[in-house]
């Protein structure tokens, strides 16, 4: 039986840790099912994954039997998910503010924990 | 009544999309839809049934049906 929680909205965090297709659809795929429940969703990404947000790159990942990437991403975003970037990212991987996707927070460790320091539910892939 | 007259019922389409796309599109769906209004949705997805269920207890709708159309397809009826 679910929990009875009715109105309950939650706060979820998903950590992302690399830009392979097993580190970005569960956090996708999972953050959707919160998101559309009426869940605060923050997805962050570590230096590691951070080339995943390079503009047009989420939209290649592909999955056999698996949802479409482009679409979940779309999805997630007009609900209002939030997307952070680790700052350590740009000079960890060479990276530009310029070649990130739009709509990404670029942020710092201290503010992303702050950030959740009231999620219920944390993920990390 | 006034209010049942004004009733509107929606529908949505996801035949081919997989989990969690379905419950994705009812979410995007639900902000155009009013309190009173029922919106039919069409789904192929296998964990449709106990998903919807979940949804429209998250977010307080009530799910009036959600019948197997044969086929593996899915008709859900909500409330909202």
């Amino acid at each position: 039986m679910l929990p009875q929680r009715g109105y309950f909205m939650g706060k979820v965090a998903m950590i992302c840790n690399g830009t392979e297709p097993k580190n970005l659809y569960p956090a996708f795929i999972l953050g959707s099912s919160a998101v559309a429940s009426g869940d605060d969703l923050i997805l962050f990404f570590t230096p590691t994954a951070a080339p995943a947000l390079r503009k047009g790159e989420l939209e290649k990942i592909k999955g056999k039997g698996l949802p479409d990437m482009a679409d979940l991403v779309e999805g997630v975003m007009a609900l209002g998910a939030r997307i952070m970037l680790c700052e350590l990212a740009f000079d960890a991987k060479d990276m530009k503010k310029e070649e990130i996707r739009d709509g990404v927070e670029v942020v710092g460790a201290t503010t992303f924990m702050a950030e959740i320091s009231d999620a219920q539910t944390t993920f990390s892939f | 009544m006034g209010v049942e007259k004004n009733m509107v019922t929606h529908t949505l389409d996801t035949l081919g999309l997989k989990c969690p796309q379905p419950i994705l599109k009812v979410a995007a769906k639900a902000k155009e839809i009013q309190p009173g209004d029922m919106l039919e949705v069409l789904a192929d997805c296998h964990s449709f049934p106990d998903d919807i269920k979940a949804w429209c207890t998250r977010t307080n709708k009530t799910l009036l049906v959600c019948a197997n159309e044969g086929g593996g397809k899915f008709k859900a009826q909500i409330q909202f």
